[in-house]
């Protein structure tokens, strides 16, 4: 990705950008992961950072998959109840 | 006997979907208890229930790949690969004298051969052997078109003047000539008149070969060839691959989500590959044969309508598409634009449209396969009734259905590694997915909805 072309940042927005490759982004927890993820050679600060951002991820994932899973189960029974209903 | 265009028309799969279908009520009504055995009625279930279903095991899917979370064995499925041995340049010399050979052979027979589409080469050769049987090999095995184009072999013994090829035009002219090829395959009987079928062969052959001369192989079947361009995409989803020109094995797909197309000229295209088969099988639905019927009375020219449709059904396909990056970009809250955002999620696309190719020329590959081979021992007198499958089993119905469920589920995880390796969150890039999965789950309603409806010849035409 080329960040003057791929990425389109409004004029009154304060992005975090990447200091190694330019690529902005709307959090700096999103910068964390970018750096841990796409860049080797951090600095312990860095790391530090990658970490932290890296376990609140861990927890807002464990809420998505119980929505999923909620998702899963009604979209799971709605159909065996319209099908139980229709045929 | 059958014609070469019936079978090649989507309408048979519906008689074969409705089998699987009546299987499955059978077995629903089972676990409810409430019925003994299975009802063999074909219309178990109305069609809106069998729509809903179809959405809705997309919609799963896309929970079930939410689920994957861990981004190494994400992208150890898609970094795995073998090599193999590379053939040599004789076979490959060897292959493209045999498909200039082939090309050769079809145009003649198709001037020269029996009038019948079914009792002649050219037409089996090209919808059975070409579009039916190679261009599966093109996403199941891997793009050897490359290799082989017949066209390509004619273009490199002529001179060219090397003009440079117009970036301003980019993908665009290939995107014209596919639904130009499209459009002309649904309005003309070309799969039962061998003579227009050579005449179309031979108008392509001109085209192509005065656009190499113009601005040269490399940059004509790069750009503008829209046949290259619909093999080399599929050819990225196949598990044959050539990496630093050795022969590579790969899971199937595994590359889609690393493919990043150049422009909205590319998306175009993609899109434009998935709207063609739909526009083919829609217009041989029941509801387009009526309301063609009363446009046509109100005294619009029948050509007119069916353009208009072709035109305004693509744009709404394409526009569905942007639609779906611009609610992804919403969701997973980035700077990145949707036009990068649609260039990166595109090529989930792919694994659906060549499932439903697959499942709209097994059937006929199956039937016609006898047909092909008898006739091409006698291609200038071939047999009267040439001989082919009486009748395919009802398990063939389910294999048509299972490679488009296959596809949308290669969709759905080619669209989860794509939003893995764009977004550093993994929240976010679960968010990217809504929109891509909302236009899979209305892309897989109606086409499952283009599937049941039973075939009516498009009125108005001559096929």
């Amino acid at each position: 990705m080329n960040p003057d072309r791929d990425a389109d940042v409004p004029p009154d927005a304060t992005p975090h950008v990447c200091e190694r490759c330019g690529h902005p982004f709307t959090a700096e927890s999103r910068l964390a992961l970018h750096r841990g993820l796409a860049h080797t050679e951090l600095t312990p600060e860095e790391r530090e950072a990658f970490e932290a951002a890296r376990e609140e991820e861990e927890a807002d994932l464990r809420r998505f998959r119980l929505l999923a899973l909620a998702a899963l189960v009604a979209l799971y029974f709605g159909f065996l109840m319209t099908y139980a209903v229709v045929t | 006997m059958v014609t070469a265009s019936r079978w090649r028309r989507p309408g048979r799969l519906a008689g074969t979907a409705l089998c699987a279908l009546s299987a499955l009520t059978g077995v629903a009504a089972a676990h409810s208890g409430g019925l003994g055995g299975a009802t063999r009625d074909p219309l178990a279930i109305p069609t809106w229930l069998f729509l809903l279903t179809g959405g809705g095991v997309v919609g799963v899917s896309f929970l079930l790949a939410s689920f994957v979370t861990d981004r190494r064995l994400v992208d150890a499925l898609h970094d795995w690969h073998r090599p193999l041995p590379t053939p040599g340049r004789l076979v490959r010399t060897t292959a493209r004298l045999a498909a200039l050979a082939v090309l050769a052979a079809t145009l003649a027979v198709g001037y020269l051969g029996p009038s019948t589409g079914v009792r002649n080469l050219a037409v089996l050769v090209v919808w059975v052997a070409w579009w039916g049987g190679y261009v599966a090999s093109t996403y199941l095995l891997g793009n050897t078109w490359a290799t082989l184009n017949p066209f390509r072999t004619l273009a490199s013994a002529l001179p060219s003047l090397d003009r440079p090829y117009p970036d301003r035009l980019g993908a665009w002219p290939s995107v014209a000539g596919l639904l130009l090829l499209v459009w002309v395959e649904v309005m003309t009987p070309l799969a039962d008149d061998p003579r227009l079928l050579a005449t179309v062969l031979v108008v392509y052959t001109v085209i192509t070969l005065a656009g190499t001369v113009t601005v040269g192989a490399e940059a004509w079947f790069g750009n503008a060839d829209p046949l290259s361009r619909a093999f080399r995409l599929y050819g990225q989803l196949a598990p044959l691959h050539v990496a630093d020109g050795r022969l590579r094995l790969r899971l199937p797909g595994a590359a889609l989500p690393d493919t990043v197309l150049d422009g909205r000229d590319d998306v175009a295209f993609v899109v434009t590959l998935l709207f063609v088969t739909t526009y083919d099988g829609f217009v041989a639905t029941g509801p387009w044969a009526s309301g063609a019927r009363a446009v046509v009375d109100a005294g619009v020219p029948a050509p007119l309508l069916y353009l208009g449709a072709y035109l305004v059904g693509a744009v709404l396909f394409y526009l569905a598409y942007r639609a779906s990056a611009r609610l992804g970009r919403r969701q997973a809250d980035t700077y990145l634009t949707t036009a990068y955002l649609a260039r990166r999620f595109a090529p989930a696309l792919l694994p659906i449209a060549a499932g439903y190719h697959l499942a709209h020329n097994l059937g006929s590959v199956l039937v016609l396969g006898p047909t092909l081979a008898a006739v091409a021992m006698a291609p200038l007198s071939p047999p009267a009734s040439p001989p082919q499958l009486a009748g395919l089993p009802a398990w063939v119905g389910g294999v048509e259905l299972a490679c488009v469920l296959l596809g949308h589920l290669v969709a759905v995880w080619v669209a989860h590694a794509t939003a893995y390796d764009v977004f550093p969150s993994r929240l976010q890039a679960v968010r990217s997915q809504y929109g891509v999965t909302a236009v899979m789950v209305g892309y897989t309603m109606l086409s499952l909805w283009i599937v049941t409806e039973p075939y009516v010849a498009p009125p108005f035409i001559a096929t």
